[in-house]
């Protein structure tokens, strides 16, 4: 479904992705994992242009195009199939939980007030947000902005959601409510990419897991092959570093 | 040392005719700032190479000089280059020297408030946040869409303060409207004072209208503000809108 071939992206003089490929079936959740500084986060904000990526392709369904020489109406088009929910939410402050979700829908793909309201309803109601459909932002809990950011991905029926370590910036408490959402959405068959810490969100819900390190993909397999049975030196080490407890049948 | 209370009180209401002329200044200098001032900011933002570098250099032109010495530059200057213009270079019998003072007055005040206005839009703009923008465009919004929706409506919030603080700025500096012979507050209770030498007088007749004037303003900008800043009014936390708006740089 949607298919990223050897993407190169440099900051300056910092090459950031260094051919990253990566290729992501209808219904995958696809964890990717990494040191800080790998280029996770570039690499999805490079699928979104949000950045703009030197070389590589992107396919996604039937379109072809090439990082370099996109054109604007390809951006949009791919904008369209996707959302993003960002690790510090950026909800609009200006906007009510419900306006944040229905925002999109109403300007930028001109659905009717009454029916945007009403898939926007549906999506907070998914979040468990029923009670919040007015409040600002400044007046919700890092747990119920981030589920707002994921109901305002979920409104516009994406073919894809991409997370950038949607947890991350919360307290740990309120960690497992964020993490509950996502993992109905992909029991539903949601298609994600997901940045993420959590290992064990990556160990229950992912179908791949893709391990970065130093801007290229250094090793990638099934929750259980990556977490029992690593191939690669630094994908160890990696673990071991985060998993205290990891132990890897060699 | 007496004061002239009958003198002082005659000319207090004396003085008073000059509020329009004082108002007026303000009020249309920025009415006619405001706008350009604003599409200077989002110019520097936008990253437009050579108008942010002009934009730069005006605006350090203006604040390096004192008002007072642009006030006689353009007052001794400008007559006489219109006229130069008119005269020679279009050939039209149009006396420029009927012209009323009160222009060059609105184009020093414009020349200033401008300067000062778009330092206040830019940096209103910049605390909005880049995040805000992103999430606009992944779910579809142009940019367009998202500064008329989302930036402007905070960042005017934002800058609501600064505006007030502008404003009152402006109202002040227009008392140096009379060395370009306008009859405003100032001058008409100096040209009073000036018959009996009864200056001191005058001068608290001036500095108690002008109390009273920024006052007024103040008045006005907290009414406004507390009625533009409704998405922040009922914070959970004290402060925490606040507190969210900051996060961005972290
Ligand atoms: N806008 C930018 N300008 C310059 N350098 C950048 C920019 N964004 C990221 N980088 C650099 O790119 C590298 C990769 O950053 P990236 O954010 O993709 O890493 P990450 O894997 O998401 O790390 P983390 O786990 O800490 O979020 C870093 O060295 C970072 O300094
Ligand atoms: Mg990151």
């Amino acid at each position: 479904m949607l298919e990223i071939k050897n993407i190169y992206k440099a900051f300056g003089n910092n090459e950031v992705l260094k051919g990253v490929s990566l290729k992501v079936e209808k219904g995958d959740v696809v964890v990717i994992l990494g040191p800080s500084g790998s280029g996770k986060t570039t690499l999805l904000r490079s699928i979104d242009f949000l950045e703009k990526a030197d070389a590589g392709e992107i396919i996604f369904d039937d379109i072809h195009a090439e990082f370099a020489r996109i054109s604007k109406k390809t951006i949009s088009q791919i904008r369209k199939k996707t959302a993003f929910v960002f690790q510090n939410y950026n909800l609009f402050h200006n906007k009510t939980a419900l306006q944040n979700v229905t925002e999109g829908l109403i300007i930028a793909r001109k659905l009717p007030k009454e029916k945007a309201i009403e898939i926007g309803k549906r999506a907070l109601d998914k979040v468990g947000l029923s009670e919040r459909y007015d409040y600002y932002p400044s007046q919700l809990s890092g747990g119920q902005q981030q589920r707002v950011g994921i109901a305002r991905a979920i409104a516009v029926n994406p073919d894809i959601i991409l997370f950038d370590e949607p947890t991350s910036a919360l307290d740990p408490e309120l960690i497992g409510e964020v993490l509950g959402v996502m993992k109905e959405l992909a029991k539903e068959g949601t298609t994600m990419i997901v940045v993420t810490h959590e290992m064990h969100f990556a160990q229950d819900v992912a179908n791949r897991v893709v391990f970065m390190d130093g801007g290229r993909v250094v090793e990638e397999g099934t929750p259980d092959e990556m977490f029992s049975r690593p191939k690669e030196e630094r994908t160890r080490q990696f673990l071991r570093r985060i998993l205290p407890d990891f132990d890897y049948v060699i | 040392m007496e004061l002239n209370t009958k003198f002082m009180i005659e000319t207090f209401f004396d003085a008073l005719a000059g509020i329009p002329v004082t108002l007026k200044l303000t009020l249309i200098t920025l009415l006619v700032s405001a706008p350009i001032a604003f599409f200077m900011a989002l110019g520097k933002i936008e990253k437009r190479k050579i108008a942010g570098k002009l934009i730069s250099g005006y605006v350090s032109f203006i604040r390096g000089t004192p008002v007072v010495l642009q006030i006689l530059f353009l007052y001794s200057l400008l007559p006489t280059l219109l006229n130069y213009l008119v005269k020679d270079v279009l050939g039209l019998s149009f006396n420029v020297f009927q012209l009323d003072t009160i222009l060059y007055a609105y184009i020093v005040f414009v020349l200033n408030t401008t300067a000062v206005l778009s330092e206040v839009f830019r940096s209103a703009l910049l605390t909005v946040g880049h995040g805000q923008m992103e999430t606009a465009l992944t779910i579809g919004m142009t940019k367009r869409q998202a500064y008329i929706r989302i930036i402007i409506p905070q960042a005017v919030v934002s800058a609501l303060p600064n505006i007030c603080n502008a404003t009152i700025g402006l109202l002040k500096s227009t008392s140096l409207a009379f060395m370009m012979s306008v009859q405003d507050v100032t001058a008409i209770a100096k040209v009073k004072a000036a018959y009996g030498y009864n200056y001191i007088e005058a001068y608290l007749d001036i500095c108690f209208v002008y109390i009273v004037l920024c006052s007024a303003i103040q008045l006005v900008f907290k009414l406004i503000e507390r009625y533009a800043c409704a998405y922040k009014k009922s914070s959970r936390t004290k402060g925490g809108a606040l507190y969210a708006r900051n996060k961005e740089y972290i």
